[in-house]
């Protein structure tokens, strides 16, 4: 029997958790693997895609902050101070970086001379006017927001995993839909 | 005698001089521009052209005498990115290699009215050429220079532009907008 496994996040913020999981997870796989393509139709559509996540994660990030300002999330589970400042600060980083990143990559697109269009329908605003010497600039900043986001994400999972599978406690399952920690409980 | 044969050489040089007035005017190329825009995959991508040579003869008063003529370096353009630069200079597209110089030359200008005028002639994109008319409007910048602006459309696969992977006009528009502004100084 786990520690305080009724201290749940609610559904809404469970469900924006993980659909925020599948759509890094799917971007950052896309942005690794489309930069090196030679140019083509397919490198193009690739980019599209990019930008088209990224603005959903954009907006998602949005939602869950404007969420999380009126539902408080179920306090830490009982660890060590360092553990608590860690969880916080690093909660902390993923917000930041989930709202910088995307705009980074808005402002690159910009700077390119390339109007991002969401979902092909929904022109948004270029943020910079052509530069090449911004766009170097700010390529690298997406680059290295991203790589620290992927050091971020890698350290919060593994520290998920640590209270589930060490310390034994509810930090991962009050994040899990309840049906699904049900179904393992019983 | 010799008055009268100095009086007459000096009205043969009068004439010259007049005549050599029809002579190419000189275009303020850093004030001018050629820039395209075409939509890839539903989004405006822009671009220009950073090295042409244009010479322009534009006398309202005697169209008939009217000429223009440009050769853009096609080399020369300016993208998003220079991977996008090296892309078009492929064969697939402008194939620079072969085909450096795209060339306007009017063959006839007609004045439309309200300093509007119609300025046909043959533009040659990689050894293909396409009869094209550019409307152009002319007005007075503050310094008092003649600013000619226009725009025509063009479709790219006529000049075997993006061929092979690229033909597909879902991705690239074949319609390509070209936008152009010439700067002469003021008629003297």
């Amino acid at each position: 029997m786990r520690r305080f496994v009724n201290a749940r996040y609610g559904g809404v913020a469970i469900a924006l958790h993980w659909l925020t999981v599948a759509l890094v997870f799917a971007n950052l796989t896309l942005g690794v693997s489309m930069v090196p393509l030679p140019l083509s139709p397919h490198k193009l559509q690739w980019y599209a895609w990019h930008k088209w996540i990224g603005i959903t994660v954009f907006i998602v990030t949005c939602l869950r902050l404007a969420w999380r300002a009126g539902h408080r999330p179920p306090p830490l589970v009982p660890m060590p101070d360092w553990q608590r400042r860690g969880a916080d600060m690093s909660h902390l980083l993923l917000y930041v970086l989930l709202t910088l990143i995307p705009i980074s990559g808005w402002l690159y697109s910009s700077s390119t001379g390339v109007q991002v269009v969401y979902l092909g329908l929904f022109p948004l605003p270029d943020l910079v006017p052509k530069d090449r010497t911004l766009a170097t600039v700010l390529k690298w900043t997406h680059y290295g927001l991203n790589s620290t986001l992927f050091a971020v994400v890698i350290v919060h999972a593994l520290a998920a995993l640590e209270h589930h599978f060490i310390g034994r406690d509810s930090t991962l399952t009050r994040m899990l839909p309840s049906a699904w920690t049900r179904s393992r409980r019983s | 005698m010799k008055l009268l044969s100095r009086v007459a050489r000096l009205a043969v040089t009068a004439i010259v001089l007049a005549a050599s007035s029809v002579n190419a005017q000189e275009v303020l190329i850093d004030k001018s521009e050629i820039r395209f825009v075409a939509k890839q995959l539903g989004v405006n991508v822009e671009g220009r052209f950073r090295k042409w040579k244009a010479s322009v003869v534009f006398l309202p008063a005697d169209l008939a005498k009217s000429k223009a003529e440009f050769d853009i370096d096609l080399a020369s353009i300016d993208l998003a990115s220079e991977d996008s630069e090296k892309e078009i200079r492929a064969p697939l597209w402008f194939d620079t290699a072969k085909f450096p110089v795209a060339r306007f030359s009017s063959t006839a200008i007609k004045d439309v009215g309200g300093d509007k005028y119609e300025v046909a002639g043959v533009l040659t994109i990689k050894g293909i050429k396409r009869d094209v008319v550019v409307p152009i409007a002319i007005r007075k910048d503050a310094a008092g220079n003649r600013v000619g602006e226009g725009a025509f459309t063009l479709k790219r696969l006529d000049f075997s532009i993006g061929t092979g992977m690229w033909a597909d006009t879902s991705t690239v528009t074949n319609e390509v907008t070209v936008r152009i502004r010439i700067v002469l100084p003021p008629a003297a």
